[in-house]
């Protein structure tokens, strides 16, 4: 008998079985996933607004983050700028877009290979992220509700890449753009949601890196240093100002930063995406050049359908400018398991259509 | 008459389809848009971590150790690595963070366990019986043993001894390289051994 074995024999005498009571931490623990409990700590609190979204994000990919950032605040008024260089908008718009003052949904398709920006020739395109934001009249906020790309739902018969129709059918939601770009991916939202598309935008993954160098970087706030193998992150903890290569490698980061109950990486895109927010509505008011380098860099990652002119983008721009970026909500689809197929999920009907409804009316 | 369809409560083992278990990185993977599948691995291994805290602390505080465990795993779940199909390491990492701001009533408790009987269950399966003698023998110096142990080392020593974790889970529950387990746990044993009595020079050194 060995130290090992004398050690198990004495753990064994210690042990003890677990009592009845424990049940109450599984209570506990349901009552979190059920978004019930407190909201993680941290400094950055979203704010309660009228609309209760979910307070847990579900699942944000890297391109939930690039998207979000996209289409809550910086792109919508990059994309004025088109795929060219840096003008000036001089002539008056006769778009209807202009002169919009209602509420907008833009629905965002992060892809993994963009789209022509011409033609939409791109075949192997994947969305990896879905994203309707809703930004209200006031434009005072912007709410950003992703879907789980592993959501099954009827998918309209659309247009196929090849020109050809394709039938309607049942299958998960990230098929729609595969299958038919675009425009199969908006038929599906607005079937699906009852919320009508005015504006798709279509955003290159490798933008994100550009975007963050072109603002000069973003700051962010390590609680711990960062050494991490799989992304090459190195960092003391404390306050960083990180170009596009380490704020990709920052967003993307699973492992080696904090402990278990510390931020989420989700929370951690978040909080990136409120930063760089606040560095672009900086960068627009103190550095105009800096800010026309990072419009273009941006315009070159992302494609608009319909194509917006250059006034109605400004205008929309100008429109937001008193946003602000801690006001940008994020949600994701109520779901639950698909009774046909426990690996993949449906929507929670009458959660999300509340949600949904709330985004059709909301103001 | 037939009333065999009452399926068993969710979560309650069922004998005998082992296989036709639903691994745990896809439990998480799941739970990241059904956040409520995450009590499956509660009802997984709940009880087994209860077990590893009551030794390490105690029966007190061990059901708020491991409700807290699960709780931040499952606000951590975003950043769980899916190639790893166990969660059993990185529940057990999770945890012993919990179990080391105790440290201080850990070392207390060993110490205690020094001089006085096992607060434990009085009495065992008749197969313990036997090494039992060995072990109450034993048990002051072992407690003396762990009492006196870094940290660390315990961590290592304890998640393989009473975790069950073979070396690379301990690696993956602490975040260390599978070297410094092994080199944790030599020095760890050589102590424990050294307070058994066995003082080879040796072994001491090697």
């Amino acid at each position: 008998m060995d130290d090992l074995d004398l050690l198990r024999g004495l753990g064994r005498d210690l042990e003890h079985e677990p009592p009845g009571s424990l049940a109450r931490q599984r209570a506990r623990l349901l009552e979190a996933a059920h978004g019930r409990t407190r909201a993680p700590c941290g400094p950055v609190r979203r704010p309660r607004g009228p609309v209760r979204w979910p307070r847990r994000p579900g699942r944000w990919t890297l391109f939930g983050a690039v998207a979000a950032v996209t289409a809550a605040l910086i792109l919508v008024p990059a994309v004025l700028l088109g795929g060219g260089g840096v003008k000036p908008p001089v002539i008056p718009s006769s778009n209807p877009f202009a002169a919009r003052t209602g509420p907008l949904n833009v629905l965002v398709v992060g892809s993994d290979r963009r789209a022509a920006t011409a033609s939409d020739g791109a075949e192997e395109a994947r969305s990896d992220t879905l994203l309707l934001v809703h930004l209200p009249a006031d434009r005072k906020s912007a709410h950003a509700v992703s879907f789980p790309r592993d959501l099954l739902v009827q998918i309209p018969s659309c247009q196929g890449r090849d020109g050809k129709p394709v039938p309607s059918r049942r299958g998960q939601i990230n098929a729609a753009y595969s299958l038919g770009g675009h425009s199969c991916a908006r038929k599906t939202i607005e079937a699906l949601t009852g919320v009508r598309v005015d504006t798709t935008v279509v955003v290159e993954f490798a933008g994100f890196r550009t975007m963050v160098d072109a603002l000069g970087g973003v700051p962010i706030t390590l609680p711990t240093p960062v050494d991490d193998q799989a992304t090459g992150l190195r960092l003391p903890a404390g306050r960083h100002l990180v170009q596009g290569t380490q704020a990709l490698a920052y967003v993307r980061l699973r492992h080696g930063i904090g402990d278990g109950s510390d931020l989420s990486r989700v929370e951690r895109q978040q909080r990136f995406m409120a930063s760089m927010l606040r560095r672009a509505k900086e960068t627009r008011l103190r550095n105009p050049a800096r800010f026309a380098r990072f419009l273009s860099a941006a315009a070159g990652s992302v494609a608009t359908y319909p194509r917006l002119d250059v006034a109605a983008l400004k205008a929309l721009a100008d429109s937001m400018g008193g946003t602000d970026p801690g006001a940008v909500r994020f949600g994701t689809v109520p779901v639950v398991p698909a009774p046909d197929d426990p690996a993949r999920v449906v929507w929670d009907r009458e959660k999300a259509m509340d949600l949904f409804t709330q985004l059709r009316e909301g103001g | 008459m037939v009333s065999g369809m009452i399926a068993p409560p969710p979560g309650a083992p069922r004998a005998g389809e082992p296989s036709a278990r639903v691994a745990d990185a896809d439990l998480i993977e799941r739970s990241l848009v059904d956040p409520e599948a995450f009590a499956v691995l509660f009802d997984r291994y709940a009880a087994m971590l209860y077990r590893y805290v009551s030794r390490r602390l105690g029966p007190e505080g061990a059901e708020d150790i491991v409700g807290e465990t699960f709780l931040a795993a499952f606000s951590g779940r975003e950043r769980y690595d899916l190639a790893r199909r166990d969660a059993r390491p990185w529940l057990f990492g999770i945890v012993t963070k919990l179990v080391a701001r105790h440290h201080r009533s850990e070392a207390a408790r060993y110490r205690a366990l020094r001089r006085s009987p096992v607060d434990g269950p009085e009495e065992g399966p008749a197969d313990r019986v036997a090494a039992g003698v060995t072990v109450t023998a034993a048990r002051p110096l072992l407690a003396e043993a762990l009492a006196g142990l870094p940290r660390r080392d315990r961590d290592v020593l304890l998640l393989v001894a009473w975790g069950d974790l073979r070396y690379e889970e301990v690696a993956t529950a602490l975040g260390i390289p599978v070297g410094t387990v092994r080199s944790r746990l030599n020095r760890a044993r050589r102590k424990v051994r050294a307070v058994l009595g066995d003082t080879d020079p040796m072994r001491e050194e090697a």
